[in-house]
């Protein structure tokens, strides 16, 4: 029944999308709907914010849901191919729900613009009439196949099933692809010298339209969040399961599973600043009033706000590794080498000074930072000197507090350049505090100590015992607390992405004449961004305990007992 | 209870001592009390590391610490988030309405709305006659008047300060500032300061660089020419006489006092 309604609702969603968008293409002068209370912008930010989220989810999660079920397969631990098959279970349900928000956001896009969608679609129109429809449906048979064929390719068809799984996520990965050419030409349409974009836009094919400038650093940020963020999402996931266990083994497993998808979180939200930095670089490469207007005016405090919500992710993924070593017997035994402390006591400063003499893409900079942030592995073991594992992570945790402490401080305290006055304005002597080499160093040092307290712990997991279902209960909310926090953070640089197009819906192309053609406040943009940020927990929450039912784990083989963790 | 009497003592006192330097160092009082709230919050991170371990909730209790914790996130991003200078979106409606005014009249909906405004303009003019024609008693009155023209009066050409005044708007609305200093504000050294580029480069030239920003390079800034930095946008966005009343009343600031880099003709 329920997988009935499911293929029901994709395929209606598919078709209406693929109709719908085709027919109303043809229909130039139709009038806009005026949403009331919210208004025609917020109305399509909202699904068009909800449509994101759960397209990262069902296209991140695939990711490490195949990669998962390979080392069940490969070191046959049955816990992997549980978390693997779980996972899908959830995933199938937000599928449905990306489809529905999918359909939804061309609609309320139709109704609210509905001249910019017709020449918008008339653009794309392979796209959204064949290509992402097609793909869409493919991608649902294929993911409905992995799930319902997992137990009867099994044992020495297992090979066969995992083939299917990255089938699955190769058609994900090509849809992301396919729908953020659309998305990315919104922001930087292409152009060449000389040549007005309207008129260069008639001779572009859709190639040019698709390969603009920011499409693949957008693709390869969407790649790296999407996995970041299907990681956390199983973090929260296994959270609430743990809660919800009756039993010791149902915790140990749920405790394993947060310890999981936590590691697999936090390995690609380290990537995360660069692919951002990126990405901003082409955009700032484009045309360079967009970093002005990022940076130092009317979206400076966006960038703020980002600044404090990154800084107490990575000190919330700290907090769980500190949590998480305090229940492995043996910690007090596992030691680094002193240079690990002091490298990550100077890393801001030297980066801050290095940055300001070699900026980006000066290659020299990193024959200054490369050496002093492979120090402590290179060169650690030749220095007799040693600290604790806690030690390191305390001094860690100090250099997050800096490190965020830099990121946040403000040129001055006024949104716009042009409200600056003495009073809010930073000395000018310190306004390097200000400037993006110290902002670069302060994101890096986050960066390299998340990844030394990463190696302490890999340490400390190899050399100790791990007790799984033995972790502080504080552990579970600060995993839904990454979840949380990752999501709303992904909603707030979605909302620069958009915003960053300033009065056109299509830059220097497609102006926006409505009355809604401004940079809306920060604090405006935060109620919307938690209110959808509330709907998508609410919703995974309901697929979880849907798809997760407690009576799903009777009568398994017990899982996750307490085993050093040397065995695994 | 030690630990947090402990690690709020070392806050305050790190809190105090930053909050001394940074007055010593000039910073204004905000930056002091940002500076003392991020010691307090170091302070409470360490409070946390050392808390004691959170007995396991199971059941109904547990939902409950869900849902409660989620009230607070929602609070603290809210809140968080409208602690931060906000800015005004009114500062920038005007703006956007006049810049995009052009090219909404360009279009057929824009057209229109011109059409039905001239039509109610005059259709008033007409009104506001025939109840002058009437106070002066008919048709003699109407022929020593003579004929009435439907075309609304002709406006003189814009006088010389109201050009000024457009170029001074258009400086304005383009936010050039953001990357060029002008008697002593904007800039942070993104673009060349231009004071003296009336000494340099005439009107004409002035709006050859806005509209082919690579026609012109400034002395000590090949990278930033190299690079494009000056977007190449400005002949698609802005009118042909705006750039000329923008660049007009560039070509007035001959300040020799201000070191205004020499630009040097590339193409």
């Amino acid at each position: 029944m329920m997988k009935m309604w499911q293929r029901s609702l994709v395929a209606t969603c598919a078709f209406l999308v693929l109709f719908g968008g085709v027919a109303y293409a043809q229909t130039s002068e139709a009038p806009s709907v005026e949403f009331s209370y919210t208004g025609n912008r917020t109305a399509v930010w909202i699904v068009a914010q909800l449509h994101t989220l759960f397209g990262a989810f069902i296209l991140g999660a695939p990711i490490f849901i195949v990669i998962s079920e390979w080392l069940g397969y490969r070191k046959q631990d049955l816990r992997y191919d549980r978390l693997a098959k779980e996972l899908t279970k959830v995933t199938v349900i937000l599928f449905s729900m990306t489809a529905l928000t999918g359909g939804l956001f061309i609609f309320v896009l139709l109704a609210a613009y509905p001249q910019f969608t017709t020449w918008f679609i008339n653009q794309f129109y392979l796209v959204f009439a064949v290509i992402y429809p097609l793909m869409f449906i493919s991608g649902t048979i294929v993911l409905y196949m992995y799930f319902y064929m997992w137990d009867a390719w099994k044992g020495e068809k297992k090979g066969r099933h995992i083939a299917l799984g990255v089938l699955l996520n190769l058609i994900c990965m090509a849809t992301m692809f396919v729908i953020n050419g659309p998305t990315s030409f919104m922001n930087t349409p292409p152009k060449t010298e000389g040549i007005s974009p309207q008129d260069f836009l008639v001779a572009a094919t859709l190639w040019d339209k698709i390969a603009n400038q920011t499409w693949m650093p957008l693709n390869l940020h969407r790649i790296d969040g999407n996995v970041a963020f299907g990681g956390f999402v199983t973090g929260m996931i296994a959270a609430y399961m743990y809660m919800r266990a009756k039993t010791q083994e149902e915790r140990a497993y749920y405790d394993w599973m947060g310890f999981v998808g936590n590691l697999i979180g936090v390995g690609a939200m380290l990537f995360q600043p660069i692919t951002g930095l990126l990405l901003a670089y082409e955009m700032c490469d484009y045309d360079f009033s967009f970093c002005p207007y990022m940076m130092a005016d009317q979206l400076s405090m966006f960038f703020e706000m980002q600044g404090a919500m990154v800084g107490l992710m990575f000190l919330a993924s700290n907090y769980y590794v500190w949590l998480s070593l305090k229940r492995i017997e043996g910690i007090e035994k596992v030691r680094m080498t002193i240079l690990a402390p002091i490298v990550m006591v100077a890393f801001p400063f030297v980066m801050m000074v290095v940055m300001n003499y070699y900026w980006i893409p000066e290659p020299m900079s990193l024959a200054f930072l490369l050496p002093l942030a492979l120090a402590p592995f290179l060169f650690g073991r030749f220095i007799p000197i040693t600290v604790s594992a806690l030690t390191v992570i305390k001094i860690g945790f100090l250099m997050v507090i800096v490190g965020d402490a830099i990121w946040v401080t403000p040129h001055g305290f006024a949104a716009t350049g042009a409200k600056m006055v003495a009073e809010l304005e930073m000395p000018e002597a310190w306004s390097f505090l200000g400037g993006m080499p110290a902002k670069l160093s302060a994101i890096f040092t986050l960066v390299f100590v998340t990844v030394v307290n990463y190696v302490v712990y890999n340490r400390a997991i190899r050399q100790g015992t791990i007790i799984w279902g033995k972790i502080d209960f504080t552990a579970q909310f600060v995993l839904i607390f990454l979840a949380f926090t990752s999501i709303w953070t992904m909603g707030l640089m979605g909302a620069v992405r958009s915003l960053v197009r300033k009065y056109f819906h299509t830059y220097n192309l497609m102006p926006d004449f409505s009355a809604e053609s401004f940079t809306p406040t920060l604090s405006y943009s935060a109620w919307w961004i938690t209110g959808i940020t509330v709907v998508f927990f609410t919703v995974v929450s309901f697929a979880v305990i849907v798809a997760l039912r407690p009576s799903d784990s009777k009568g398994r083989v017990a899982e996750g007992s307490p085993v050093p963790a040397r065995a695994k | 209870m030690w630990n947090v009497i402990k690690k709020l003592s070392i806050g305050l006192v790190v809190g105090g001592a930053l909050v001394g330097l940074a007055r010593a160092l000039d910073f204004p009082f905000v930056f002091q009390m940002m500076f003392f709230g991020q010691a307090l919050f170091g302070a409470a991170v360490f409070m946390l590391l050392d808390a004691p371990s959170l007995k396991t909730m199971s059941g109904m209790k547990s939902g409950a610490a869900i849902v409660v914790f989620y009230i607070v996130l929602c609070t603290v991003c809210i809140a968080g988030a409208s602690m931060w200078p906000q800015f005004d979106p009114e500062d920038e409606k005007g703006k956007i309405a006049k810049i995009l005014a052009p090219k909404r009249a360009a279009t057929e909906q824009g057209k229109a709305e011109e059409l039905i405004a001239r039509t109610k303009a005059l259709d008033e003019q007409v009104k506001a006659l025939e109840v002058r024609l009437k106070a002066l008693g008919g048709d003699q009155q109407m022929a020593k008047e003579g004929p009435v023209s439907g075309a609304p009066p002709v406006v003189a050409k814009a006088a010389t300060g109201d050009f000024m005044k457009i170029g001074e708007e258009q400086w304005q609305l383009h936010e050039c500032y953001n990357c060029h200093k002008l008697k002593g504000e904007g800039g942070k050294k993104r673009g060349p300061e231009l004071d003296n580029i009336g000494s340099y480069l005439t009107a004409v030239e002035i709006k050859q660089k806005i509209f082919y920003p690579k026609s012109y390079m400034a002395e000590g800034f090949e990278k930033e020419w190299e690079k494009g930095k000056m977007p190449d946008k400005f002949k698609d966005v802005m009118e042909d006489s705006d750039a000329t009343a923008l660049a007009t009343w560039l070509s007035t600031f001959k300040n020799t006092s201000v070191n205004t880099p020499k630009p040097i003709k590339k193409t």
